[in-house]
C-alpha cells in the first residue's frame, strides 16, 4: 500500500495544468457517468415512496407526494418477514462464496499449472458445461435432486458450488493463475515443496485479486438468482429475498409494486457492501504486495 | 413426496451446521395425519385469504396438514410442469382454463367425478360452471369463480370529453366513433380512444362467436377461416386509420398484464382484460376504472360473450390423497366462513348460495364484478368447446401476426392467410 | 510449456508402471476430484438426459417418446422460428459483447488508481449489474425507450423526432444492446482484476523510459491483459448467446414486436415450458451448444497468436 501512495504522491506533485485539467475533466465525465448508472436506483427509490397509481404512467422522478408506508408494509407484508428471507439468502450466498472459492481453485490450479494425462481433454468439457442452458437439465436435475431428498432444502443451492459446477469460475481463475511468474512456482519446486503447498502457499496469497472478483460474483449471482430458488424451495419459510419479491407482484391480479420497490432497494443494500469491502481486496493484489519479477 | 423427516435425517447427516440451523426451528408434526400441498398463483392478497381459508379449515379437521405454496404467474408455470415432470406435483393444483387442457389430457390431473356428491359438494354449481371444469366429458377442475373478458373503461377520460359510458347496445361502429372524439380532443398527452385489440385472443373469439363461428370445432379443427380473420385484421386497420385506436408502436409497449395495459399506462381510454382483474386495474389508476362488454358487431348481435372460470382448483393424479385433497375444495367452495375470507378476489363465486351469503357485504368493485357478469344478457352466449393442443401458441401466434398487419409488414389478406396457414401446422403438430 | 514433475524429484524408475502414471498424473487428478465429483454426479446426468431427450418427443407430463432424428431434422428444414432467433442472436451476439468489452476495458482503466473515491466510483459503475434484469428493469426501460420516454426528450432539444424504440420491431434488439453494454460490470471487474496483476514496475521502468501513456497501454498493458481480454471475450460470447432473461422481462416472454427480440433461448423455453415441447427444446439446445462450441474452440485457435501467458 505505501508503495503506491508515495507513487501517486510523486505524480501529483509533477502535475501540470493539462494534467490538471484532464483529471477534471475525467472527474466530470466519471460524475456524469455515475449519473447514468445511479438513475434506476433513484427511479425505484422515488416508486418506493409514491401512490401505486402513479408508478407506471409517470415518468418523472418526483413522486407527487411521499409516502414511507410501502417499508414497513412490504417487510411485514407476507407471511414470513423479509428478515427471514435475508437471512436465508444471506447463508444461502456464504455457503456458495466458501464452496466456489474451494474447489474452483482446486480445479483452476490443476488446469492451469499440473500436467496430467487428458488435460486439454477435460478442460473442454468444462468450458463445454458452460454451453448448454440450463432450461433442458432442469428437469432432470430436479429429478435428481429429488431422488437426493434434497428438495425444499438449501442443498441443491448450495453443495454444487463445493463440486466446482461452475465452470465460469474455473475458467477464470484458470486465466488468472497462468498469469502468475512461472519463476515462482518453480522456485518453490525445487525447495521441494508438495503441489498442495505450492497450490496453498504461493498460489492462493498470489491470487487476491481473482479470488475476491470470485468472491464478488459468486455472492451477487447466488443473491440475485431467482430460478434455482424457485423450482428448489417450496416452504415460505426457507423463501429467499427474490423470490420474496417475486411474491409482491403477479401479472395477471392485484399486486403491490410501492412494496415490490421498497424491498427492491433493501435487497440492494447488502450485496452493495459485500462488493464495496471485497473490491479491496482486488486493490490488494500482486501489483501492490512489492512483488518484483 | 419428500416427508419433513427425511428431509431432516439428511439435513442433519449431510449439511454444514449453519444451513441446518439457518432452515430453521424444526416443523415436525406429530402423530398421523394427512399431508396435502397446495400450490396457487396469485400475488400477497390472494395470499392472505388462501392461508387464512387453510388455516380454519385444519381448525375444524385436526389430523390434516396442509402446506400452501404461491408463486406470481409467470413463475408458476415452469415451476408446476418442473414438479409435475418430477412426479413430486402438489396435491391440489390452482389451474387456468387455458391449461387444465394440456394437463388433462395428458394425464397429469385426476377425474373427480368419483367424488362427488359425497366429498365435494357441487349442490350450488350450475351446469355451465361444472362443464367450464370438464374436460372430454370428465370432471378435473373445480371453478372458483365466474369471470367473463371484459373492456376497462377510464370514466375519467370519457368525462371529460363529455361521453356518457355506453349501455350494452354498443356496437364497433360507436366504439371507433367514441375513439375517435377521444383522441381527437386531445385532452392528454399522448393518448387515443383504445387499444388495439387485433392481437388479443379472447376479442378475437367474441368476435368470431357473434359470427356464429367459434375458435375451435369439437374435434379441434379451426372454426373460422380466413375472411372471418381477414375481416377481422381490416376492423382494426380501419380504427387504426380513424385514429381511433393507439398506433401499432405505442399498443406493442402491452405484454397483456395489468401494469402494461393502455389504460395503466395512460395511453388509451379503453382496454382490455377480464373482470376479475377489475381491482387490479383499479390500482394502478387515479381514475376511476369501469368495465363494458366488448361491442356487438351491429346491433341486435350477441352471444360473444361466455362466463368462463376465472381458475379452478383440480388434483394431481400424482396425489396420494386425493379424498382429503376433494374434501378441501368442497371446503374452500361451499363454506360461508371461508367464503367470506375468499370474498370475490379469484372471480364471482360458483355456488349460488354462496354468492347469495356474499352478497350483502361486497364492496364497490366486488359488487361491480357480480353486476357486470350477471348484467351480461344476450351478450353471452354458451360455453365453446374447449381449446386443443397447440391452443396456447396459436394465442401467442395471432399477437405476432397482428402485429406484422399492424405494422405494414402484412396486408389484412395475406395476414390473414399466414394465420390460417400458420394456425393449421400448429394443430397438426399438436 | 515445460513438463514438470508433479510431487518433487523423486527417482520413479524403480517403481511399476502404475505408480510412475501416478506421480505424474495422481496430483492433476486429486485436484481435479471435486470437480470429477459434481460432473460425473450433478452435472453430465443431466446433460445427457437431455441429449436423449432431443430425439423424443416429450411433452413433460407424460413419458418421452423415441422420434429419432425428426427434431433434428425439423429444425433444419422446417422451423422459422428458429431462423428468426438465430438472426436475433447473432446480431445480439455480434454487436454486443464486443461494445461490452471496449466499455468495460475503458471504464477499468479510469477507475484503476489515482483518483479519489474509487471504491465509491466502481460499486456504482457496478450498480447497474447488480440490478440484474428485474422488474425494475422493464418499467425503467420502457420509461426510457417508449415513443414519449426520456430519450426522445432529449433528442427533442436536438429536433430529432425519435421513435418507439423499444416497442418497434426495427429498434427494439438496440435497446436490449444497450442494456447488455450498459451493463459491463462483471467484464469492468475482471479487468481490473487482471490490470491489478500487472507488475508496476514495469511501468516505472517505461515512465523512465520516457514512453508516452499510450504506449505504455499497447506495450505493456493490453499484451499482459491480453489472458483476461480472451477470458471475457469467450464468456461474455457464451453469455450473450445464452442470454434469456433480459429478453423475457422486456418482452414479456413473447420475444416481440414481431419476433424481434426472440432471443434464442427464449424461444427455447417457449417450446418447452409454454408449448409443452421439451423434446424439441432440448434439440434446440444441443443445436446451440454445438454453436457455441465451434466459436469457442475458433477464439482458442486464434489464442496462441495473441494472448500472452506468462508460462
Amino acid at each position: 500500500m505505501t508503495d503506491i501512495a508515495a507513487f501517486d504522491e510523486t505524480q501529483q506533485r509533477g502535475l501540470t495544468k493539462r494534467k490538471l485539467w484532464m483529471s477534471v475533466l475525467l472527474h466530470g465525465l466519471l460524475i456524469g457517468g455515475s449519473f447514468i448508472m445511479l438513475y434506476p436506483l433513484l427511479w425505484m427509490l422515488s416508486a418506493s415512496f409514491r401512490p401505486e397509481e402513479e408508478i407506471f404512467s409517470s415518468t418523472s422522478l418526483i413522486p407527487s407526494s411521499i409516502s414511507f408506508d410501502a417499508y414497513p408494509r412490504g417487510w411485514f407484508g407476507l407471511q414470513e418477514s423479509f428478515g427471514t428471507f435475508f437471512w436465508n439468502s444471506f447463508v444461502i450466498s456464504i455457503l456458495c462464496v466458501i464452496g466456489n472459492l474451494m474447489a474452483c481453485s482446486l480445479a483452476a490450479y490443476a488446469f492451469a499449472r499440473l500436467n496430467f494425462w487428458g488435460r486439454n481433454f477435460w478442460f473442454a468439457i468444462m468450458l463445454g458445461t458452460l454451453m448448454l442452458p440450463y432450461h433442458v437439465t432442469l428437469v432432470p436435475q430436479y429429478v435428481l435432486f429429488l431422488n437426493l431428498g434434497w428438495v425444499g432444502t438449501f442443498l441443491p443451492l448450495v453443495v454444487p458450488k463445493y463440486l466446482a459446477v461452475d465452470a465460469f469460475f474455473i475458467f477464470l481463475m484458470v486465466q488468472f493463475f497462468r498469469g502468475i511468474p512461472r519463476e515462482l512456482t518453480e522456485a518453490a519446486m525445487m525447495d521441494g515443496c508438495s503441489a498442495w503447498r505450492i497450490y496453498w502457499k504461493v498460489m492462493l496469497p498470489l491470487s487476491l485479486p481473482v479470488l475476491a472478483t470470485a468472491a464478488i460474483f459468486t455472492f451477487i449471482w447466488t443473491w440475485d438468482d431467482f430460478f434455482g430458488p424457485l423450482i428448489y424451495l417450496t416452504d415460505m419459510r426457507d423463501y429467499t429475498v427474490q423470490l420474496g419479491l417475486r411474491s409482491f407482484v403477479d401479472s395477471t391480479g392485484l399486486s403491490d409494486w410501492s412494496g415490490l420497490f421498497a424491498m427492491s432497494i433493501l435487497s440492494l443494500v447488502p450485496v452493495f457492501f459485500f462488493f464495496l469491502f471485497f473490491q479491496r481486496l482486488l486493490i490488494e493484489g500482486i501489483a501492490t504486495t512489492g512483488l518484483k519479477r | 413426496m419428500v416427508s419433513r423427516v427425511s428431509r431432516r435425517t439428511i439435513l442433519a447427516g449431510g449439511a454444514a451446521a449453519l444451513s441446518a440451523t439457518a432452515i430453521g426451528a424444526p416443523r415436525l408434526a406429530f402423530g398421523q395425519e394427512t399431508r396435502l400441498r397446495l400450490m396457487w398463483w396469485g400475488s400477497q392478497p390472494r395470499a392472505e385469504r388462501t392461508f387464512e381459508v387453510t388455516k380454519l379449515y385444519m381448525e375444524q379437521n385436526p389430523g390434516v396438514q396442509i402446506d400452501g405454496e404461491t408463486v406470481g404467474w409467470d413463475d408458476y408455470w415452469p415451476r408446476l410442469a418442473t414438479q409435475v415432470a418430477g412426479r413430486n406435483a402438489p396435491d391440489i393444483i390452482q389451474m387456468d382454463y387455458r391449461y387444465i387442457f394440456e394437463y388433462a389430457r395428458r394425464d397429469a390431473l385426476a377425474p373427480l367425478d368419483e367424488f362427488v356428491p359425497d366429498v365435494l359438494n357441487l349442490s350450488g354449481f350450475d351446469q355451465a360452471a361444472l362443464d367450464g371444469g370438464s374436460v372430454d366429458g370428465a370432471l378435473y377442475g373445480i371453478s372458483l369463480g365466474a369471470n367473463s373478458s371484459a373492456m376497462m373503461i377510464n370514466k375519467a377520460a370519457f368525462d371529460e370529453v363529455g361521453i356518457d359510458i355506453p349501455d350494452n347496445s354498443l356496437t364497433f361502429d360507436e366504439l371507433q366513433r367514441i375513439g375517435m372524439e377521444i383522441t381527437n380532443a386531445g385532452k392528454r398527452r399522448n393518448f387515443y380512444g383504445i387499444a388495439d385489440g387485433s392481437g388479443l385472443e379472447p376479442f378475437f373469439e367474441n368476435y368470431v362467436r357473434q359470427r356464429g363461428k367459434a375458435l375451435y370445432t369439437e374435434d379441434g379443427q379451426l372454426a373460422f377461416d380466413a375472411e372471418d380473420v381477414r375481416e377481422w385484421f381490416e376492423l382494426w386497420a380501419a380504427m387504426r386509420e380513424a385514429k381511433a385506436c393507439v398506433p401499432p408502436d405505442v399498443q406493442a409497449l402491452d405484454k397483456n398484464q395489468i401494469e402494461t395495459g393502455m389504460v395503466s399506462l395512460g395511453h388509451a381510454a379503453v382496454s382490455y382484460g377480464h373482470s376479475n382483474q377489475l381491482v387490479g386495474y383499479q390500482a394502478l389508476n387515479k381514475d376511476p376504472i369501469v368495465m363494458h362488454a366488448y361491442p356487438r358487431i351491429a346491433a341486435g348481435v350477441g352471444g360473444g360473450h361466455y362466463r368462463k372460470p376465472s381458475m379452478f382448483f383440480s388434483i394431481s393424479s400424482q396425489s396420494q390423497n386425493p379424498e382429503a385433497a376433494a374434501a378441501y375444495i368442497s371446503f374452500f367452495v361451499n363454506d360461508p366462513k371461508a367464503a367470506e375470507i375468499l370474498d370475490v378476489e379469484r372471480g364471482v363465486p360458483e355456488s349460488s348460495a354462496v354468492r347469495e351469503s356474499l352478497a350483502p357485504k361486497l364492496d364497490d368493485t366486488g359488487r361491480a364484478a357480480v353486476e357486470y357478469i350477471g348484467g351480461l344478457g344476450d351478450l353471452a352466449g354458451p360455453l365453446p368447446p374447449p381449446p386443443p393442443l397447440g391452443a396456447g401458441e396459436i394465442d401467442r401466434m395471432l399477437l405476432r401476426v397482428s402485429q406484422e398487419v399492424a405494422f405494414g409488414q402484412h396486408t389484412p389478406q395475406s395476414g390473414a392467410e399466414a394465420f390460417i396457414a400458420e394456425a393449421e401446422s400448429i394443430l397438426a403438430r399438436g | 510449456m515445460t513438463t514438470i514433475a508433479t510431487s518433487g524429484p523423486i527417482s520413479a524408475q524403480s517403481r511399476g508402471w502404475l505408480a510412475r502414471a501416478w506421480t505424474r498424473n495422481g496430483a492433476g487428478y486429486m485436484f481435479l476430484l471435486p470437480w470429477f465429483i459434481g460432473f460425473f454426479g450433478l452435472t453430465a446426468g443431466p446433460a445427457l438426459v437431455s441429449l436423449y431427450l432431443s430425439f423424443t418427443s416429450f411433452d413433460l407430463l407424460t413419458a418421452p417418446r423415441w422420434i429419432g432424428l425428426d427434431n433434428y431434422i425439423r429444425i433444419a428444414t422446417a422451423d422459422p422460428k428458429f431462423m428468426a432467433s438465430m438472426r436475433v442472436t447473432f446480431f445480439f451476439v455480434l454487436v454486443s459483447v464486443p461494445l461490452k468489452l471496449i466499455f468495460a476495458l475503458a471504464v477499468a482503466m479510469a477507475l484503476n488508481r489515482g483518483i479519489r473515491g474509487l471504491p465509491w466510483y466502481r460499486a456504482i459503475f457496478y450498480l447497474p449489474s447488480l440490478l440484474g434484469a428485474s422488474v425494475a428493469i422493464s418499467v425503467l426501460w420502457r420509461q426510457l425507450f417508449a415513443g414519449d420516454g426520456l430519450v426522445n426528450s432529449f433528442l427533442a432539444n436536438f429536433g430529432i423526432e425519435g421513435p418507439s424504440w423499444i416497442s418497434n420491431p426495427n429498434y427494439s434488439i438496440y435497446t436490449l444492446i444497450v442494456l447488455a453494454v450498459w451493463q459491463f460490470g462483471s467484464p469492468m471487474i475482471i479487468f481490473l482484476a487482471g490490470l491489478r496483476q500487472i507488475p508496476q514496475d514495469m511501468y516505472e521502468a517505461a515512465e523512465l523510459d520516457g514512453a508516452s501513456k499510450w504506449r505504455q497501454f499497447w506495450k505493456i498493458t493490453l499484451p499482459l491483459l491480453t489472458p483476461v481480454v480472451f477470458f471475457n471475450a469467450v464468456v461474455q460470447t457464451i453469455e450473450a448467446f445464452k442470454a434469456f432473461t433480459p429478453a423475457f422481462i422486456i418482452s414479456g416472454g413473447t420475444g416481440g414486436p414481431i419476433n424481434s427480440t426472440l432471443f434464442y433461448t427464449l424461444y427455447l423455453y417457449q417450446e418447452a415450458f409454454g408449448f409443452f415441447r421439451m423434446g424439441y427444446a432440448s434439440a434446440l439446445a444441443w443445436v446451440l451448444l454445438v454453436i457455441i462450441a465451434l466459436f469457442t474452440a475458433f477464439s482458442f485457435l486464434t489464442a496462441r497468436y495473441w494472448v500472452h501467458y506468462d508460462d
